[in-house]
């Protein structure tokens, strides 16, 4: 009979000896070595990041002068553009002002944004998030919205020296209020966990039983300032079907989102300019 | 004797000992047998109401809609933040013990401190575990509604007697912790809290009304109680329940079984504690049936705009199918301040206006000069009064030593009947009365139903309805009839009493010709009101003497008439004023009545318009208070109903 070699098991038991020490770790421990952890991988993600961007650089480098020429006079059309798109949108921000002042109205919240590269992608069934290149550096507060061309992109849940993890819209831990627009009754977003490489989804339920849905005409649902995170009309997804929900009272159904949600390469953080003070809200 | 001891089969005691074992083991496997296989059903029977539960939701209460399809009662989210006492149970368990340790401590250090002659027994006493056990589970729910205190800026506790009552009564059911949440603080309570936390949103319905006060007191509300014992079935489970709305007022509680939602279920595997383990089936709730009402939201508006802040009452009703198109009752309320729950300041306050009551039907008043067209039509069958019947009206009527007074202070001078009604004379009727008696004009009153109740779909309608007669005075007051009650009978005083809505029956049954007429609140299809039966009789007069009846009332709405302030250009009106004296709030008021209906040619509308006096100050009429209300709600008809008015129609 062969005699039992316990080096053999030697793996499996250091195995134990670490998941049992894990087990009996403090709480701060682990939460430390967490943090740590995502610390010493950040700079590498953000050098590969910044390599990418050379990369890119370069690669548009070797274009011909022609065709620089003319991406830079694209370039241009597009400043124009967004140059005067800005010098509307102050007027129309003065314009507000003085509306509300005339109707003395309380003043929106407002938020100065920091545009972020995203350095890495972490999307699976369980999980949504992304990595942005911007963290404590740039004063990014924990819970701050995220929103790009396509409207919201989801919330930052951890905040390091350099860079920030963003819970996408679509992670099924993602849930925020809404409401359909030209609609103010709020509803509840939810994420939902991705089957693949199909369209991103979620969910919207507690909508009111009045509110028809069609694949002809979806609903637009929009982010509401009700919450407090997101400035309102925000676009989230379009919602081509409601059903009752489980409740008989209200309808549910699935939100079909922006599929550039899971090839973003920049994403605007919201950082507001006067947070909550949850303990004086309800000062005049 | 051999060394070993030699073993035979047939030793009689190992015999025994071999059938005690086999008998034994047969009546063990006969017994295992007969509960596996003939008392399977019992023992699942047992097992099932041991380890299942089963929670019954009720489904959402159907909506309300006035005829035109505009929403007038409906439901609206009502959040609250609860948690699955389930999910804490680990905390619960991390907090006790915390608790324990110190509650010990604590004990050792009072006995160790105390003097050796003050100790009670030879160690320190044991904690009360019972209590600690209820005060670890409050500590740890309490912090989790201070982290909903924190995002919703609200100050909300929990009690120790709410947390034992939900586990002995309500174990499956989530715990309330925050009820009655603002859609700001739903939002904020979504997007803070994260999703794993135990802390749940809960979204149910309450009832909504969009048009706030408007029909109050008809639409009624609901109130939150315990489903009926009849909606748990009996097969032993235990039945876990939500509270359901059941109709408590108005047509909530006339059409409840209509309104009410079809009641749902989740039937869950308990574990051997009763927490949840798993959900076995479940049926979703339904919303209940929606209900269209007769009412015409803009026609109600018009009347509770007209009535403003005074008290009284305004109805509306379809002649021809007795149809509830408005029915108003001041002072009201707004109904959205019961819902979910009458908070007791609202109640009480709502109560010291004497705003509860229904004016419309659950209280009754002397009908004034209205009654004269009942005793107008009661001289006029009975052969009393004719084209012919004229009475001089010098401002007052003697009847033995008593004076009795019109209105008019130096008289209306010689009058008909068309006349009489034009400028409601009262001496006229005192002489008419008087010649017909008090049981010709008990009974006309009694054919026209103002002895009963109108049947209309809400609940509480008064009984106290009084068509006086000889009989009556006597058995009720314990005196004799004596003449001056026929003559104030005659005029819509003295003992009379009955509700706007019966007046308003009364008038549209003029309209139509006939004595009854039988208000309802549902809106008829076309087929419905071709079957329709008021259940009266045609009203006995000749074309002649309607002819007379009709052409007073539409000059009582002419230039000189007690109505004219009703007068709308291009609609016919024909109607009657009256202004009644009434004791109430310990001091004399005056009534204020309008009764009438439109157009003349064509009736369509039939109003009554009551308005009562709260101070002896208030000098009410039934031409200058009651009328332009009256007045207000024929102009919106017109605007509503231009083809039904007689106006032309824009194509």
């Amino acid at each position: 009979m062969a005699k039992f070699r316990l080096d053999r098991i030697k793996p499996l038991v250091a195995l134990a000896a670490f998941l049992a020490a894990w087990w009996i770790v403090p709480a701060t421990v682990k939460s430390f070595l967490k943090v740590s952890f995502a610390e010493f991988q950040a700079p590498a993600w953000v050098a590969t990041s910044y390599l990418d961007d050379l990369e890119g650089f370069w690669a548009r480098r070797s274009h011909s002068k022609v065709e620089l020429i003319e991406a830079g006079r694209e370039v241009a059309r597009a400043k124009s553009l967004y140059q005067f798109n800005a010098q509307r949108k102050e007027t129309l921000e003065n314009e507000i002002s003085r509306l509300e002042a005339i109707l003395n109205l309380p003043s929106r919240r407002e938020f100065r944004y920091e545009v972020a590269r995203v350095v890495r992608r972490d999307l699976n069934a369980w999980w949504q998030h992304i990595i942005v290149r911007k963290g404590k550096d740039y004063q990014i507060p924990e819970g701050a919205a995220v929103v790009f061309a396509g409207g919201v992109v989801g919330r930052v849940v951890e905040v390091n020296a350099f860079t920030s993890r963003v819970e996408l819209i679509t992670s099924p831990n993602f849930r925020m209020a809404a409401n359909f627009e030209g609609d103010e009754r709020p509803v509840i977003y939810q994420g939902l966990a991705q089957g693949g490489f199909g369209q991103p989804i979620g969910t919207v339920r507690d909508a009111p039983q009045d509110v028809v849905a069609s694949r002809q005409a979806p609903l637009r649902l929009v982010s509401t300032r009700l919450g407090g995170t997101f400035p309102p009309g925000l676009m989230i997804g379009r919602v081509p079907w409601l059903e009752p929900g489980s409740t008989g009272i209200f309808q549910a159904g699935k939100v079909e989102l922006d599929p550039r949600l899971l090839s973003l390469n920049e994403v605007a953080v919201l950082i507001p300019l006067y947070p909550i003070d949850l303990e004086t809200t309800d000062a005049p | 004797m051999s060394q070993y001891d030699v073993h035979r089969g047939e030793n009689p005691r190992v015999l025994f000992f071999f059938w005690i074992v086999v008998l034994a083991s047969l009546t063990l496997i006969v017994g295992l047998g007969w509960r596996q296989l003939v008392a399977d059903k019992k023992y699942q029977e047992i097992e099932k109401r041991q380890t299942e539960r089963r929670i019954l939701k009720p489904g959402p209460r159907g909506d309300i809609y006035d005829r035109k399809g505009n929403l007038l009662v409906g439901n609206r989210p009502h959040y609250s933040a609860v948690v699955y006492l389930d999910d804490l149970r680990r905390e619960f368990r991390s907090e006790y013990s915390k608790i324990i340790r110190a509650e010990r401590e604590r004990l050792i250090q009072a006995y160790e401190r105390a003097p050796e002659a003050e100790r009670e027994g030879t160690a320190p006493p044991n904690p009360n575990y019972n209590e600690l056990q209820w005060v670890a589970r409050q500590n740890v729910i309490q912090l989790y509604i201070d982290q909903i205190n924190r995002i919703t800026s609200r100050d909300d506790t929990i009690s120790t007697r709410k947390i034992i009552r939900h586990f002995n009564e309500q174990l499956l059911l989530p715990l309330v912790l925050v009820e009655d949440l603002t859609p700001d603080q739903y939002a904020r309570l979504i997007e803070q809290v994260p999703v794993q936390s135990p802390i749940q949103i809960h979204t149910d319905t309450a009832r909504y009304y969009p048009y706030g006060v408007a029909a109050a007191h008809t639409l009624g509300y609901v109130q939150n109680v315990n489903p009926d014992p009849d909606v748990i079935p009996s097969d032993g489970i235990k039945t876990y329940t939500f509270k359901t709305k059941r109709g408590k007022t108005g047509i909530e509680r006339s059409f409840d079984e209509l309104l009410s939602g079809l009641t749902g279920w989740e039937m869950w595997r308990v574990d051997p504690l009763g927490f949840q383990d798993s959900l076995l089936d479940h049926k979703t709730p339904k919303k209940g049936q929606d209900l269209v009402t007769s009412i015409d939201i803009d026609l109600q508006l018009a009347a509770e705009t007209a009535l403003g802040d005074r008290t009284g009452a305004a109805i509306a009703l379809d002649v021809r199918t007795g149809e509830v198109l408005t029915i108003a009752s001041h002072p009201s309320y707004d109904l959205n301040d019961l819902s979910p729950f009458i908070p007791r300041k609202t109640f009480d306050e709502i109560n010291e206006r004497g705003a509860w009551l229904n004016r419309t039907l659950q209280l009754s008043y002397p009908p004034g000069s209205t009654f004269k067209l009942i005793t107008s039509i009661a001289g006029m069958r009975n052969g009393n009064i004719h084209a012919q019947t004229i009475h001089d009206c010098q401002g007052v009527f003697r009847l033995g030593n008593r004076i009795f007074r019109c209105h008019a202070r130096y008289g209306h001078g010689a009058v008909d009947l068309a006349a009489a009604i034009e400028g409601s004379c009262n001496v006229f009727y005192y002489a008419e009365g008087l010649q017909m008696g008090i049981d010709v004009l008990s009974a006309e009153a009694k054919r026209f139903g103002l002895d009963e109740r109108t049947g209309i779909e809400v609940p509480y309608e008064t009984s106290r309805l009084v068509v006086p007669t000889k009989d009556w005075k006597r058995e009720t007051v314990g005196a004799g009839w004596v003449p001056g009650d026929t003559a104030n009978t005659a005029i819509g005083q003295g003992f009379l009493l009955a509700t706007p809505l019966q007046m308003a029956t009364v008038i549209a049954s003029i309209a139509r010709g006939e004595t009854r007429t039988r208000p309802t609140l549902r809106a008829l299809t076309g087929e419905e009101a071709q079957q329709l039966d008021h259940g009266g009789e045609p009203m006995g007069l000749t074309l002649s003497q309607r002819a007379e009846l009709w052409e007073g009332m539409e000059r009582v709405v002419g230039p000189n008439g007690t109505g004219r302030l009703v007068q709308i250009d291009g609609l016919r009106i024909a109607g009657k004023t009256g202004t009644a004296d009434f004791r109430a709030h310990g001091q004399e008021v005056n009534l204020a009545w309008f009764i009438g209906f439109a157009p003349v040619e064509n009736p369509q509308i039939a109003v009554a318009v009551m308005v009562e006096g709260t101070r002896a100050s208030d000098s009410y009429h039934g031409g200058s208070t009651a009328g332009p209300v009256a007045k207000d709600i024929f102009l919106e008809f017109i605007k509503q109903y231009p083809e039904r008015a007689g106006f032309p129609v824009a194509e």
